[in-house]
């Protein structure tokens, strides 16, 4: 039996409600010592210092990157046992990490050394992997960069979306930093290898160009991961249309042939159907316009209106 | 050579359970021809000492470099040294009693769970007692197999049946405070109400005897699952009365090649074959698989954990394959009865092979469970 008086303090740094589930369960199981929150819009910073203070637990807001010089003597006046980050924003310096080796864990929502980068959950589901895993890792001055202690993996389901899977992520996350709290209270020693290298890959945030559906290159399938990977974060996949700039929010696979170029309305039915580049087409369901949202039936509605 | 390892748990009640389990391995391998592999044991305690359950698999992978562990261990133990075997690259067999049912089903790669299912035969159990024509029933367990979530899904499997639960009793935990008097109460309020029953160990001997002594004669409908039918306690367990069935998991009265050739080894080693000796004898030929698929795959865990999903074995219970989604053995069940010995004491009856357990087992692992939450982390009957 331990003591409870011997149980871990552990500082949680986190960037929103992506790490809520995580912090409760923590803090239910007495782990949590304090919590910093990066970039925290006002709503869920001011909620979680009042969680934190009824909780007795030590609270500080890292409104901006310049803020981060405060860290260091926080951590000195708390004095954790161990620091975790979930989706934290900011990069941690050298004179933060210098409280300790192998102190600081990230919980990266990505497998590594596949998926570095700021938004591994749209890459994944961009990729059309059909498994992704949430990697505990020593902190190094690098983003994602630090040694591996664990890849948990997670399934991704036909037809999860960024939404889906950021929400089955954040649950699951609190089960795997309890796991890992618990390996820190039990654990004579914590293994861990430096990531390799060679199968390392590292994303830049998304940009328009990567958000963009490709009608020349892109599979029907490829096209509805990138609109899933895109709902809700980019409210969908960028597309011209008749040539007006939309977004696609939702779509599913329609496996009939075409004749049509494709980027182009093979037909309007209770959706709107896109011809694409192997002879498959997409159903588009939900798409966002200028004008608003619309299902694909307002749309359709628009369309024949102006062309009438 | 090869090194696997084993955390062995005891129990008050089923003195020999450490020696089963080790026996059942070592005996198994020899049967499978690999007695050559050398099997490091570290003890458990009952299975619910957090911080004795991780150093003793940590000291199995970190010091003695086993290349598989084997643990008899609850779910949420195994969520405890999750993190590890994903950490050390190994894979871990949980033999699992399945009184419990998980609040998540695992989907680790590295864990897989063997099982004795008595969650799902509780709730097969409960399923025959509709199809005997019960439409009431009484839920009826003690202070410890009360804290399982086989309480859930024998519930659950009555009333999804067409079946209530007209009332519910549990019993003491020590010899003074058990008693099953208030069922008296219960069957006048609610006549033709079917008992619906968890207990394991002594706690079924007691259990039989209150039956026999409170109600003579009466040949109240009992439904055990498969605990309720292990065979050691039930030599030593009063003969009740005519209407006791449900469903077993394995009998030394199965006939098969296998069976016989398990309790016959397990004689020769002087030990009584049992559920317990079973779970890790079969193991042997799991951990056999795993052993093959880490040369194959060069350690690969996801690629081993793919081969041994679609793995199958003939065990002396039959036919032993794995469900992928949940990691976890699924293997026949049994509709039994119990009768009596010359000596009035109990034995099983095997009736039939149960139907559709791999369709019944899907549903099980699917089901909600409306935020039941059991709080044993201990090894079944490990106390």
């Amino acid at each position: 039996m331990y003591l409870m008086g011997t149980q871990k303090k552990i500082m949680v740094l986190c960037g929103g409600k992506f790490a809520f589930p995580a912090l409760q369960l923590l803090a239910y199981e007495k782990f949590i010592c304090a919590i910093g929150i990066g970039k925290g819009n006002d709503t869920i910073t001011d909620a979680l210092e009042r969680e934190s203070e009824d909780s007795n637990i030590g609270f500080k807001s890292f409104p901006n990157k310049k803020s981060i010089s405060e860290m260091r003597s926080w951590i000195d006046i708390v004095q954790p046992d161990y620091v975790f980050c979930i989706s934290f924003p900011f990069l941690l310096p050298e004179a933060v990490l210098s409280y300790g080796q192998d102190k600081f864990i990230n919980f990266h929502p990505g497998p590594l050394p596949q998926y570095r980068g700021s938004m591994p959950i749209f890459e994944v589901l961009k990729n059309q992997e059909t498994e992704t895993a949430i990697c505990a890792h020593f902190m190094n001055s690098k983003f994602d960069e630090g040694n591996i202690i664990f890849n948990d993996p997670v399934t991704i389901e036909k037809g999860d979306t960024y939404g889906k899977l950021t929400v089955k992520l954040s649950e699951r996350m609190a089960q795997v930093t309890l796991n890992m709290a618990n390996m820190l209270q039990f654990a004579s020693q914590i293994p861990s290898q430096p990531q390799e290298e060679s199968l390392s890959c590292y994303y830049e945030k998304p940009e328009l160009s990567d958000t963009y559906i490709n009608w020349k290159r892109m599979t029907a399938s490829e096209i509805i991961s990138l609109i899933n990977a895109c709902n809700p974060w980019n409210n969908g996949a960028d597309t011209t249309l008749q040539g007006e700039q939309v977004k696609i929010i939702v779509a599913s696979l329609l496996e009939e042939s075409h004749n049509n170029q494709s980027g182009t309305i093979v037909s309007f039915t209770d959706t709107v159907n896109i011809a694409c580049v192997d002879s498959k087409q997409i159903a588009v369901e939900i798409l966002s316009t200028d004008i608003g949202i619309l299902t694909a039936k307002q749309f359709a509605e628009l369309k024949s209106i102006l062309a009438n | 050579m090869q090194t696997i390892g084993i955390l062995l748990a005891r129990s008050t009640y089923y003195q020999t359970i450490g020696f089963d389990l080790y026996e059942g391995l070592r005996s198994g391998l020899k049967h499978l021809g690999r007695s050559d592999i050398r099997i490091v044991t570290e003890n458990i305690g009952f299975g619910a000492d957090k911080q004795q359950c991780y150093r003793s698999a940590e000291k199995l992978i970190l010091e003695e470099n086993v290349s598989v562990v084997i643990a008899y261990i609850g779910h949420r133990m195994a969520q405890l040294l999750r993190p590890l075997f994903l950490a050390a690259n190994k894979i871990l067999i949980v033999l699992d009693a399945g009184a419990n049912l998980p609040n998540e089903w695992p989907s680790c790669p590295n864990i897989f769970y063997h099982s004795l299912h008595n969650s799902l035969g509780a709730s097969l159990a409960a399923k025959k007692a509709t199809d005997d024509g019960y439409t009431s029933a009484g839920m009826v367990t003690g202070y410890y197999d009360g804290g399982y979530l086989h309480t859930y899904s024998i519930s659950k499997g009555f009333e999804e049946a067409g079946g209530t639960i007209s009332f519910n009793h549990a019993t003491g935990y020590k010899t003074e405070d058990f008693t099953i008097v208030p069922l008296v109460d219960h069957l006048e309020k609610f006549p033709n109400s079917a008992l619906l029953s968890l207990f394991s160990g002594d706690f079924v001997q007691w259990y039989f005897e209150g039956i026999k002594n409170s109600f003579k004669g009466q040949n109240l409908p009992i439904y055990l699952p498969p605990f309720g039918f292990e065979e050691m306690m039930l030599s030593d367990a009063e003969y009740p009365g005519d209407n006791i069935k449900g469903i077993a998991a394995w009998s030394k009265k199965l006939e098969s090649e296998e069976n016989k050739i398990f309790i016959e080894t397990m004689k020769a080693a002087g030990r009584i074959a049992n559920l317990f000796s079973l779970l890790s004898w079969e193991s042997a030929s799991i951990v056999l698989k795993v052993i093959e698929l880490i040369d194959e795959h060069k350690n690969s865990i996801p690629q081993i954990a793919s081969d041994l999903q679609s793995f199958s074995f003939e065990s002396p219970r039959g036919m032993i394959y794995f469900d992928s989604k949940t990691n976890t053995s699924i293997s026949p069940l049994y509709n039994a009865t119990i009768i009596a010995t010359n000596e009035g004491k109990c034995e099983i009856q095997i009736e039939s092979m149960a139907n559709d357990v791999f369709e019944h087992f899907k549903k099980l692992s699917t089901q909600e469970l409306n935020n039941s939450t059991s709080a044993w982390h201990n090894s079944y009957t490990c106390i």
